[in-house]
Order: structure tokens, then C-alpha cells, then sequence
């Protein structure tokens, strides 16, 4: 066995730039489908890690909503809603919200934001340890007049950035800005976005002290289906309307993403696969030409006692060969691809996506070159095995 | 012992049919040596293919120690050529990318011969045809004589009772022609073996004690 690898090596070490170039093809093809499912699985698992940070909250909202689709407001709660909320076993806690787009004046600019009401016990139950702030400090249940803002709010949204105890006019009214909130992104930019008041202040601004979202955080993680699924029952029940309550679980919101991300990853895959077949056609040329040089030694090899399959076995090793280094080669490219998409995503956009190289990625990398490698290299062997040894030793 | 009956081959190009040989009916004992001339394209190298294996007749039929090859499958063909036959080429053919010593040892690598047997056989049969000091050398570096041994003793190394060669003198020099020709008659004559040689000088053709001439693919012993 150990013979005919070396027969195969010879061979393709007296081509080497041909093989060369053949294996880069394989290392493209295989380095293309590497990268791009590496960088999938980063993109993947920044979207959905935050969310997994989110697990044990549910959102309520008086509508219907989908993720990614369109959502129908329907109305909104109201406190007996909430009551039947946190009587539900195993909610941790509800938090109610009122919201509702406000004119913002600072400094002579205005501009249109979100205004956000929240009871100052909601806190824990709303932001959990993931959002805080910045600086200055949370809303007080005695604060009046004053208001937390989301880290967008204090940098992008005017020309002079916001700053703790500066005033600013929500709906013609001054607030005092008591604190900054650390920059969210991703899934939690609508925080960056919105300025907080207490539902007092929020009744004063808004005109009304409607509840346009329930905030739910569960006690058992694994229960959240169950109890969102109660949620909309008891609230549906409430104002007498089928799918009048949209109560969403981050799992299930994960399951979506990831059905999605399949598909990306999947659409991704199919076009990287192009390049594979390319490399394919390469090998399969460069096979071709091989046997039709070695046509000659084909027949010196059959003269002295080789089989059709000593022939076919040692054109397909030599394939064989050549696409494993290529595979082995695209691995190494794919990781150092998947790292610089990943490094220049981070430059332009400012947020990065991390390369997630998965072991039975590379693998798989591997044989398919192999799987690509030896397909190809068939039909090549099978034509050399096949001469005629009188033609062939004949053959110049 | 070899022995062929109403052999013909008829080679088709495009619509004509061109009898390479015709009825030609020989056989040849066991540790015999013989040598076939005759004219270019009188159809020697022709019969020297059926007998060593390498082609199938048109009609008729070859046998090779009681075996009629001409209804053997390829790889039986191979078989036989493997372990019975040697053959030696006027161009050689050795493989330019394997070095003397894996010339010679490559026909027992098909025969499955393990790679120690094989290399400490190949040694002693290059040592035999003279060139042990050469063993690691490719065939671009070996001169025309030294590659024609070099052929002769990779024809030996599945211990074939037949050497067949096809012009064996026909790209070496008068005296490296002479050599070749005396380590074939030294294994005719010391070891036995049939040694078939096809050839169209007259010279060479006087070291067979046994000559027949082919033209116009008949065979005419002399």
C-alpha cells in the first residue's frame, strides 16, 4: 500500500505546477464554504447569545406580531391585565409600559423619540442585568421631571451630545437627564433609542397611561411556552378577542432566527458550492490530461503484469491525494478567511462577528475535497485503466 | 511450451481490413530460443504480441503451457503476462519518473512481492545485468545500453519462463547490441528460459540456434 502512495506522489511531484494549481482550486472551493458557514455560525450566534441573555423574559403586546413580519396593534392593556398577569404561577414579575412617540428639544433641535413609561419597582423586571447605566444613575420613584436616556439618544441623535444634568424638552415639558444607559446594539437598539420617564411623567407627556407592553420575566426558563401561551389566553379572555394578545418567548424568537439562519447558511453554502464544482472540472481536466501523457507509461505498467484496477487505483490515489491537500489547504485558508471577514465586518460596521470554526465543518471540508477529489478522478482512471496495452506502450 | 494456431489479426482502418497476420501456425518448446524476422510491417512485432499476451487474435488461437489465451478476460491476460512472460522493448520503457532499482522492482509490486523481497531482488538482478552502481539512477541518466539492461532486468524479476523482446538491439550501439544479446543467450542457455526475439539484422538474428521469417504477415522457417 505504502508503494503505491509512493507511485502516486512521484507522479504528481514530476507535475508540480499543474498540481499546484489544481489543488488551489479544491483549496478555494473548500476555503469559500468554510469561511462563509464560519462566519454564518459567528453571525448566528451573536444574534441569538443575545437573546439567550433574554430567556426568561416574555413580551406582551396588544397585537399581532411575527419576527421579521408585520405588527398589528390592536389596543391596549390595561392595570386588570397586568393583575392577571402576575397572579399567573411561576412569573417572576411583570412590568407594565407606556409608550409613545414625543417631539425632543435640546439645544434648539428637535427631533421625534420614543418615550418609554416605566414604574421605578419595573426596573430589575425590564433591563435585568444586561442593560445599565452608563453614567449618572436609574429613574427614583420620587424623581420628577426627570428621565434615563438610551446611549443613541445621548450621542447620535443632536449635533451636541447629552450629557447627566442637562435639560431637555420632551413634549414641551423640561426633563432633567439623571442618567445615560450603556450601548445596546443588536436585538436591544431599541433601548439605545428610547428615553425612559416614570409612568407618572409618562401619563403627563403622553396624555394617556395606557399599557402598550407587558415586560414578563419567568422563574423557570423551560416554563416560558406555557406560561406566554396562558398569557394570551387570559388576556384574549380580557377584551372578549381571539389573538388580541401576542405573548413572545425568546425561545421561540430563537427558533426563528435559527430557521432563518439555516436557510442563510444553506443559500450561502449552495453559492460557495459553485466554486467547488469548478475546482471539480479542474481536477478532472488536469486528471484527464495526466492519463493522456502517461498514456505511454499506462502500457509499459499493463506489458509488465499491471491489472485494469492497479491502474485505476493508482490514478484515483493520485486525485485522492491532491484533493486531500487541497481540502487540508482550504481548511487552513477558510479559518484565515473566515477570521478576516469577521476582522473587517468589526472595522466597518463597528460591530463585529465572531469566526466560529466548527471541528465538523473542517471535516466536513476535508471530505468533501476527498468525495470531490476521487468523483472526478473516475472517470480519468477508468479511461486509463481501460487501454489496450499494445496501443499504449505503442503510443508516443 | 508456446504454440500458436491459424492465427490471423485483421486491423481495421476506417473501412479497410489490413491482415497483419495470416494463418500462422508455430510453436516454439520449452527453453528454446528463436528469433522472428522479417521486413518492416511484414507483421513480427504483430505475432510478438499475440505471443506475449499483449494483443488477442483476430482468429485462432495461442497457448501458453496448455492455456489458450485468446479467450482469457484482460486481467487473466495480465496475470500471465506478469508472472510468465519479460518483456524487453527497442525503446526501452522503462518509467521515467522511478529510478533503476524501482524500474525493476515494479513488475513484482503488481505480483503483490513485499517491499523488502522486492527491493533485495531488484539489487541482485541489476547486479546480474551489471549496473549495481547505478541502481539509484533515473533512466534520463543511464546511457542507451545501461537502460536496455536495465529493462532486461526488470523482464526478470517475476522469474518468467519467457523473455520476449521486441527489437531488444534496435536503439543501442553494435556493442551494447552484443552485450544485450549475450545476457540472452546466457539465460537461455544457463537458465533455461525461451527467449523470443524479433529483429530485422541478420547479426543479431545468428545468436538463435532456431530463425523464422515473416513477410506479408506468413510465417517461412529457414
Amino acid at each position: 500500500m505504502k508503494d503505491i502512495f509512493l507511485l502516486a506522489y512521484r507522479d504528481i511531484k514530476e507535475r508540480k505546477a499543474r498540481t499546484s494549481l489544481t489543488l488551489l482550486g479544491i483549496a478555494v472551493g473548500i476555503a469559500a464554504v468554510i469561511a462563509l458557514m464560519s462566519v454564518g455560525y459567528g453571525f448566528e450566534q451573536s444574534v441569538t447569545g443575545e437573546l439567550v441573555e433574554m430567556a426568561d423574559l416574555i413580551f406582551v403586546m396588544p397585537g399581532k406580531a411575527s419576527l421579521g413580519g408585520d405588527y398589528i396593534e390592536l389596543g391596549s392593556f390595561n392595570e386588570r391585565d397586568l393583575n392577571d398577569v402576575e397572579r399567573i404561577g411561576d412569573v417572576k414579575e411583570a412590568a407594565a409600559m407606556t409608550s409613545g412617540m414625543e417631539e425632543v428639544e435640546y439645544r434648539g433641535e428637535k427631533t421625534v423619540v420614543d418615550i418609554t413609561g416605566i414604574d421605578t419597582r419595573d426596573i430589575g423586571a425590564i433591563f435585568g442585568d444586561v442593560v445599565k447605566t452608563e453614567e449618572g444613575r436609574d429613574l427614583r420613584d420620587n424623581d420628577h421631571k426627570a428621565c434615563l436616556i438610551g446611549h443613541s439618544i445621548a450621542n447620535d441623535y443632536f449635533d451636541e451630545e447629552i450629557e447627566v444634568n442637562d435639560r431637555i424638552n420632551i413634549g414641551g415639558s423640561k426633563f432633567r437627564v439623571v442618567g445615560v444607559l450603556e450601548k445596546q446594539g443588536g436585538f436591544r437598539s431599541g433601548v439605545d433609542s428610547a428615553i425612559y420617564v416614570t409612568s407618572r411623567d409618562a401619563k403627563g407627556v403622553l396624555g394617556n397611561d395606557d399599557i402598550s407592553q407587558i415586560t414578563v420575566r419567568v422563574r423557570n426558563i423551560e416554563e416560558a411556552e406555557g406560561i406566554a401561551e396562558e398569557i394570551e389566553e387570559r388576556l384574549d379572555e380580557n377584551h372578549k378577542l381571539d389573538d388580541f394578545t401576542t405573548a413572545m418567548t425568546m425561545g421561540s424568537a430563537i427558533e426563528q432566527l435559527k430557521t432563518i439562519f439555516t436557510l442563510l447558511q444553506a443559500v450561502l453554502v449552495a453559492i460557495a458550492s459553485i466554486s467547488l464544482i469548478v475546482a471539480s472540472i479542474g481536477i478532472m481536466n488536469t486528471m484527464l490530461m495526466s492519463v493522456m501523457e502517461r498514456t505511454h507509461e499506462v502500457g509499459i505498467m499493463k506489458a509488465i503484469g499491471a491489472k485494469n484496477r492497479n491502474v485505476l487505483s493508482l490514478f484515483l490515489l493520485e486525485s485522492g491525494m491532491v484533493s486531500v491537500v487541497g481540502g487540508v489547504c482550504g481548511c487552513i485558508l477558510g479559518v484565515l478567511g473566515a477570521n478576516v471577514i469577521s476582522i473587517g465586518i468589526g472595522a466597518a460596521f463597528g460591530e463585529g462577528i465572531p469566526a466560529i470554526v466548527r471541528p465538523e465543518v473542517l471535516l466536513g471540508g476535508v471530505v468533501v475535497a476527498v468525495i470531490v477529489g476521487v468523483m472526478s478522478g473516475i472517470y480519468p482512471a477508468r479511461k486509463a485503466s481501460k487501454m489496450s496495452p499494445v496501443e499504449a506502450v505503442r503510443y508516443e | 511450451m508456446i504454440r500458436s494456431e491459424h492465427l490471423n489479426k485483421v486491423y481495421r482502418m476506417g473501412k479497410i481490413e489490413v491482415p497483419a497476420l495470416r494463418d500462422v501456425s508455430l510453436e516454439i518448446e520449452e527453453g528454446k530460443f528463436l528469433a522472428i524476422v522479417g521486413p518492416s510491417g511484414s507483421g513480427k512485432s504483430t505475432l510478438l504480441n499475440m505471443l506475449g499476451c499483449l494483443d488477442k487474435p483476430t482468429s485462432g488461437a495461442v497457448f501458453i503451457d496448455g492455456v489458450n489465451t485468446a479467450s482469457l478476460s484482460e486481467n487473466e491476460l495480465a496475470e500471465i503476462r506478469r508472472e510468465k512472460i519479460g518483456f524487453i522493448f527497442q525503446q526501452f520503457n522503462l518509467i521515467h519518473s522511478l529510478n533503476a532499482l524501482e524500474n525493476v522492482s515494479l513488475p513484482m509490486f503488481f505480483a503483490g512481492v513485499g517491499r523488502d523481497e522486492r527491493m533485495k531482488r531488484a539489487e541482485e538482478l541489476l547486479a546480474k545485468v551489471g549496473l549495481r552502481e547505478r541502481m539509484y539512477h533515473k533512466p534520463s541518466e543511464l546511457s542507451g545500453g545501461q537502460q536496455q539492461r536495465v529493462a532486461i532486468a526488470r523482464a526478470l524479476s517475476n522469474n518468467p519462463e519467457i523473455i520476449i523482446g521486441d527489437e531488444p538491439t534496435g536503439n543501442v550501439d553494435s556493442d551494447a547490441g552484443e552485450a544485450i544479446m549475450g545476457i540472452l543467450e546466457g539465460l537461455n542457455r544457463s537458465e533455461g528460459r525461451t527467449v523470443i526475439v524479433v529483429t530485422h539484422d541478420t547479426e543479431i538474428a545468428a545468436h538463435a540456434p532456431r530463425v523464422i521469417r515473416m513477410k506479408d504477415g506468413r510465417l517461412h522457417e529457414e
